[in-house]
């Protein structure tokens, strides 16, 4: 029997049609899929890596406590590099040939922001930890955050000088972007509405290597701290070039510096008169359960955790609790997520808002001196 | 006062390394007429090779640098025989998209073997310091200022003063009278790759200990270099050196008294006033003389 093109073409249309796309969460059976589409390859894949380990790390854990009622989930994963485009298709592409039943997304938030609309037109939840809060204001009600806010960190920053160090000419740097550029606009509104006015505001540039224009700049016009907004290895950089061009202020820096990317770029030295306010404090005396994650983490990967791959493993045993109590359709699961209060996470204890913010503490942290251990100063809790 | 000299010495070091770069990419372009877009991953792979030699075997400094000289080398004469020989009669479209791709290949290649974790590659200068009228200069900022401008005056010389440096010199300005004169064209065209690779892999090992070793260092460092060398002039030996020093000086100077905000704009606005003025730069052959 022979057919014509056009009527094996209409058979084929037809037979696609007869069979509707179906999320991947209906179908029974196999493991549930989750995609993650987070910068494996790249500039970012600096933290990335983090975010791929602890989402593999996880993954084990929970099909090994046994999965999600009887059935193990499966993890695909799509790398957004450093691109917002890549970002779009990686989401796009897993939305369309696996059909997760649900999402972990990037934490550049200019990511997050270009994979947004996609989110809210596929209408699966997902987690982000993108810091921008532009993101939650966008008001995606699929979207969760599972870090804090970079304006909940940029005030974290300015207690820590009010409070802790009790500064009152401050100097900023920031790096030039969505994540540096907010906080230092929050810090410096939060330092205004302490009546404090910040003495001066230095940018530097994704790329750049050289920062003592910056870092004098502030020395000159009598800064008595420095308010660090920056990436994993620009951070140390900031935090070496500072010993080097001898500058006697503390620097509070956010999170990215004191990674162990970043840290394992520093000396005991680099770290004297630096404090961090960091999402997390990763230490084994913080309890059982961070002492195991650490442990296990370390054996598995060969390098230390960081707060940014905890806030994923924490938001994927979130997601599998979610998944246990309010099944899988879509709406159901980002209901539940939604009204989540006080969940315990191993590095946060996680409470939603109604813009999908779940993380409001973070902690301060200075190396012990000589070494670079870092030592818990204080929790901070910003609502 | 001592701020300005430290950001004065700063500034210079960090353009002595633009001006490597940019040094590398005039070598090949003058020779070849490639704009070698793989020329900042030349550079990654030059600290890369730092990093293999003196971190991962722990060589001492004498041998480690050496053997990185010979790897950079072997490099070189490699991208000649790999890439320039089979492309060589192709249209320059390809031969440019094919230096892109072979910079990408090194950057993955580099992220496998590497991982994405930046290291930190050490100086024989590591922790000294020179105190100048209350500026506190890293030695190894001034080694890479004087290593530069020695390099700079060898590399003259090797040009304008040795039989192999001329006849390179020769081949840049006319490929088929330089055969026709007897000069072995393949042999002087690899030896413009090696060389330019062998100054990739100095600035890769200068450049290692001030920045982090990082897989993705190439391509802010080829952008830097290239604004260096339209600004100097494209293909001037000269040019690329004052363009590398200009680029590096600006942005420090630039981010201190004009705006730290705009000190890529800065740079790179004088770089496109520079093309809609003056295409030929500051040292360059006016661009529609070459053939």
């Amino acid at each position: 029997m022979s057919m014509t093109r056009q009527a094996f073409l209409a058979a084929a249309f037809g037979a696609v049609l007869a069979f509707p796309v179906l999320p991947a969460a209906a179908q029974s059976g196999g493991p549930i899929l989750i995609g993650a589409t987070v910068p494996i390859t790249g500039p970012l894949s600096l933290t990335g890596k983090q975010y791929y380990n602890s989402l593999k790390m996880a993954e084990e854990d929970i099909n090994a406590a046994g999965g999600i009622s009887g059935r193990k989930i499966s993890i695909a994963f799509e790398d957004t590099q450093a691109s917002n485009s890549t970002a779009v298709n990686a989401f796009v592409k897993l939305a369309q040939e696996t059909k997760p039943a649900f999402f972990f997304l990037s934490s550049y938030s200019t990511q997050n922001l270009a994979v947004s609309p996609e989110v809210a037109k596929v209408g699966v939840p997902a987690v982000y930890a993108g810091g921008a809060d532009v993101v939650s204001a966008a008001g995606n009600p699929w979207m969760f955050r599972i870090r804090p806010a970079d304006s909940v960190a940029a005030r974290a920053m300015v207690l820590c000088a009010q409070t802790v160090l009790k500064v009152s000419k401050p100097g900023i740097i920031y790096i030039q972007n969505d994540f540096g550029q907010g906080g230092a606009n929050v810090a410096v509104k939060q330092f205004e509405a302490a009546g404090i006015k910040p003495v001066g505001v230095e940018a530097y540039g994704q790329n750049d290597k050289d920062f003592s224009a910056q870092m004098l700049s502030l020395r000159s016009k009598g800064a008595d701290v420095i308010l660090l907004f920056n990436y994993p290895q620009d951070g140390a950089m900031l935090l070496r070039q500072a010993k080097m061009l001898g500058l006697k202020m503390p620097v509070i820096t956010s999170s990215a510096a004191l990674v162990p990317a970043a840290m394992q770029l520093l000396t005991p030295a680099d770290l004297d008169n630096v404090w961090g306010v960091v999402d997390a404090f990763i230490d084994p005396s913080v309890g059982p359960r961070m002492k195991d994650f650490m442990t296990r983490y370390k054996a598995k990967f060969g390098v230390d955790a960081d707060p940014y791959g905890l806030a994923y493993y924490d938001a994927a045993l979130l997601v599998a609790e979610g998944m246990r109590k309010a099944g899988l359709e879509p709406k159901a699961l980002r209901d539940w997520i939604a009204v989540t209060k006080d969940w315990p996470g191993i590095g946060h204890t996680f409470s939603y808002d109604a813009h999908g913010n779940g993380i409001f503490d973070l902690a301060i942290v200075k190396a012990k001196p000589g070494t670079k251990t870092l030592q818990l100063v204080q929790h901070v809790s910003v609502k | 006062m001592s701020d300005l000299i430290q950001l004065f010495v700063n500034g210079l070091a960090l353009g002595s390394v633009y001006a490597l770069a940019a040094i590398g990419f005039v070598i090949v372009y003058s020779a070849t007429g490639v704009v070698n877009f793989a020329s900042g991953q030349f550079v990654m792979f030059g600290t890369f090779a730092g990093v293999s030699m003196l971190l991962d075997a722990g060589l001492p400094w004498a041998v480690g640098y050496l053997a990185v000289f010979v790897v950079m080398a072997v490099f070189g004469a490699g991208f000649f025989a790999c890439l320039y020989l089979p492309l060589r009669k192709s249209p320059v479209a390809t031969m440019i998209i094919g230096t892109v791709a072979i910079g990408i290949l090194m950057q993955n290649v580099a992220l496998l073997a590497f991982g994405s974790w930046p290291f930190r590659l050490p100086s024989p200068l590591d922790g000294l310091s020179v105190h100048m009228f209350g500026a506190v200069i890293s030695a190894h900022a001034l080694m890479v200022v004087a290593v530069t401008a020695l390099l700079v005056g060898l590399l003259w010389f090797l040009l304008h003063r040795t039989p192999v440096g001329i006849g390179m010199r020769a081949v840049a300005q006319d490929m088929r009278a330089a055969r026709l004169m007897g000069l072995e064209v393949n042999r002087l065209l690899a030896l413009s790759w090696i060389l330019a690779a062998l100054l990739a892999g100095l600035a890769g090992l200068l450049l290692g200990p001030m920045w982090f070793a990082d897989v993705n260092m190439g391509d802010p460092i080829a952008l830097k270099a290239f604004a260096a060398s339209i600004i100097g002039g494209f293909g001037s030996l000269p040019g690329a050196i004052a363009g590398g020093i200009f680029v590096g000086l600006t942005e420090v100077l630039g981010a201190s008294y004009i705006s730290s905000a705009y000190k890529d704009l800065i740079a790179f606005g004088i770089m496109i006033l520079f093309l809609l003025v003056r295409p030929q730069g500051l040292f360059g052959e006016r661009i529609q003389d070459r053939g």
